[in-house]
């Protein structure tokens, strides 16, 4: 948005030819990643695969990074995935609503219930948090499993119908990654959007120094419900479209270890960036078919990521491009 | 069968169970007191004991009180030495030093897959037969199980209470500062504590092995259970993990009896979060917050 901007400028007034310099970066940026993003439109199915449940990531995983932000990390974000995702399908297959609506409904009740949870939950600090949003993830899964006049229990809800929205149905992969290209950019934007504004900075502020932070009259436990709600919302939809998209839930899909990866592309992409979550999503969706038939020689290499990555570069990969985007939220208050 | 039976199988089972979370969650809640690290590589290393124990009576035919010793020797050994090394950074940065066991636990679990399959081994038991200990019929190997776990735990207190290394443990649990200034290593207790710690789990590891299968997947269900006893205990409170421990195990056992075992695991996660949030220092010991 500032590039086109500058660039007006840099045409009319001499004096902004040397900042003319900083422009092709974000000139070749622009089409590069546009590139990027129609790629897998024409690489055929399977990368088309790969390319919608990378921007699926990308939703989720900023989501939790809202979270993280406010100085709050959720070892229970897969739980509010499976609500969405459980929300939605329940109040089709049982309930009989329209697709478009109870996606609706999915959103406004992960919403409300993050509310509720994070309203009490949030006064824990540190590790207690992280316990407590663990707890409830296990709960949620244990509850989903045992319910199985609603949920189906173990064997899952399988045979989802498609997408909906308003007449426009997202029933090929194609016409799906669009869509999932598009919450993936929104959320990108909300972020952003959110971290540039004041109360973006009071977030952040909130996790510098949270007795600071109340003390110059922010309330501590108000902005992190925000930041808690925001992110909760971000994986509620990332719920609604993944269970539209694979067609089939159950509680295993929203398992502790669907969390540990959250959380594993969050740190490797770099936890105080606003690209970050975009990074590790980017990066480490595809990362399995690199180590297709050897699981275990993929997860070993996450866990030694994470190890690595903590220890010589806390501020993830993101931090290795002196990127502006990273300074700037370095330098930021 | 009469109501007495029924009860007195519950108890027996209840306290063997209650003596497994008994020892990891004193494991766990010393590597948090010592290290204020939330370790989510017990579980791996419950995993780890109990193929140790495997290993050691299947495949060198050694005596099962000699295969429990040589785990939880071995897993003191690898344990200070992954302190030493990968965690010495991560001391005191709770949230860090959380995700860094997190990759632990993923590499542990991981390497235990590539090199003993997937596929879980069942351990030959301890001892034959059965005996009645005051009415209740008991198989002899679960006592004999039960009867190391509490000498483990004997020894375990009087390192603890007595020894020089066991009180300066206490001592950095307490206040590490204050340890310090009065001489105490770090440079020594802290993978100590770690290893101790962690060979704990291994020692619970390799005395269940026995009675439940052996795969690397074994690993989860010790460590929820470890982090749920340590809050009802108060995270970092030795006392209130023991007594937590035998209590879940008994409430446990007892509500498997009268309601269906996933009532009672979602009625204790709902204490369990319930305690968090009224009494983070824990309903018995006095952690800390």
């Amino acid at each position: 948005m500032s590039a086109s901007g500058s660039s007006n400028t840099s045409m009319t007034s001499p004096s902004a030819r040397v900042r003319a310099w900083r422009l092709p970066m974000s000139a070749w940026l622009v089409p590069l990643a546009l590139a990027a993003a129609c790629a897998p439109l024409f690489a055929g199915q399977f990368v088309l695969h790969l390319a919608v449940f990378t921007c699926l990531n990308v939703l989720i995983v900023n989501g939790l990074s809202v979270i993280d932000r406010s100085g709050q990390l959720s070892f229970g974000h897969s739980a509010f995935v499976a609500i969405g995702a459980y929300v939605s399908v329940l109040l089709t297959t049982k309930a009989g609503f329209g697709i478009g609506l109870s996606a609706g409904i999915a959103l406004l009740a992960t919403v409300l219930f993050s509310l509720c949870l994070g309203w009490v939950i949030l006064r824990l600090k540190g590790v207690y948090f992280v316990l407590v949003t663990f707890a409830f993830a296990e709960l949620l899964r244990l509850v989903l499993l045992d319910w199985q006049a609603l949920t189906e229990g173990a064997s899952g809800i399988a045979g989802i119908p498609p997408l909906e929205i308003l007449g426009l149905s997202f029933d090929s992969r194609a016409k799906f990654y669009v869509l999932a290209l598009v919450a993936a950019c929104l959320s990108v934007a909300l972020v952003f959007h959110m971290f540039r504004r004041p109360l973006g900075r009071a977030v952040d502020a909130v996790c510098e120094n949270a007795a600071l932070a109340e003390s110059t009259g922010l309330s501590v436990l108000r902005l992190q419900l925000v930041a808690f709600v925001i992110g909760c919302a971000m994986a509620g939809v990332g719920g609604v479209l993944t269970a539209r998209y694979v067609g089939f839930i159950s509680p295993e899909s929203f398992n502790t270890g669907v969390s540990v990866a959250y959380i594993t592309m969050l740190v490797i992409g770099g936890r105080r960036s606003l690209w970050g979550p975009l990074v590790g999503a980017l990066v480490l969706t595809p990362l399995p078919e690199l180590f297709r038939g050897a699981v275990q020689t993929q997860h070993i290499f996450y866990g030694a990521a994470l190890i690595l990555i903590l220890r010589f570069l806390p501020g993830g990969i993101v931090s290795l491009a002196s990127g502006s985007a990273w300074r700037r939220s370095k330098e930021a208050p | 069968m009469d109501w007495s039976v029924l009860l007195g199988q519950a108890t027996v089972n209840g306290l063997i169970v209650g003596l497994l979370y008994l020892l990891m969650a004193v494991g766990f809640t010393l590597v948090f007191g010592v290290m204020r690290m939330v370790n989510f590589a017990h579980g791996e290393f419950y995993m780890l004991g109990a193929f140790g124990a495997y290993l050691c009576t299947s495949v060198l035919g050694l005596p099962f009180l000699a295969a429990v010793a040589l785990s939880f020797v071995a897993a003191v050994l690898v344990g200070s030495l992954l302190e030493a090394v990968l965690l010495k950074p991560f001391r005191k940065d709770e949230l860090n030093g959380m995700i860094v066991t997190i990759g632990l636990a993923l590499i542990l679990q991981n390497l235990a897959l590539m090199s003993f399959g997937p596929d879980p081994v069942s351990m030959a038991p301890v001892a034959d037969g059965t005996s009645t200990v005051a009415g209740v019929v008991v198989a002899n190997s679960r006592i004999y199980v039960v009867a190391f776990a509490i000498g483990v735990l004997a020894l375990l207190y009087f390192f603890l209470r007595f020894s020089k290394p066991g009180r300066a443990l206490r001592a950095v649990v307490e206040d590490p500062e204050t340890a310090a200034v009065q001489g105490i290593r770090g440079r020594i207790y802290y993978p100590l504590g770690f290893g101790i710690g962690v060979g704990l789990a291994a020692t619970a590891g390799a005395l269940m092995a026995p009675l439940f299968s052996v795969s690397p997947f074994i690993g989860s269900t010790p460590l929820l259970k470890a982090f749920m006893v340590v809050i009802l205990g108060g995270l970092g409170s030795i006392p209130g993990a023991a007594v937590a421990g035998l209590a879940l195990g008994l409430v446990e056992s007892y509500s498997a009896l009268f309601f269906s075992a996933s009532t009672a695991d979602m009625t204790i996660f709902v204490l369990v979060m319930l305690v968090m949030l009224l009494m983070p220092r824990g309903l018995i010991g006095r952690g800390e917050v």
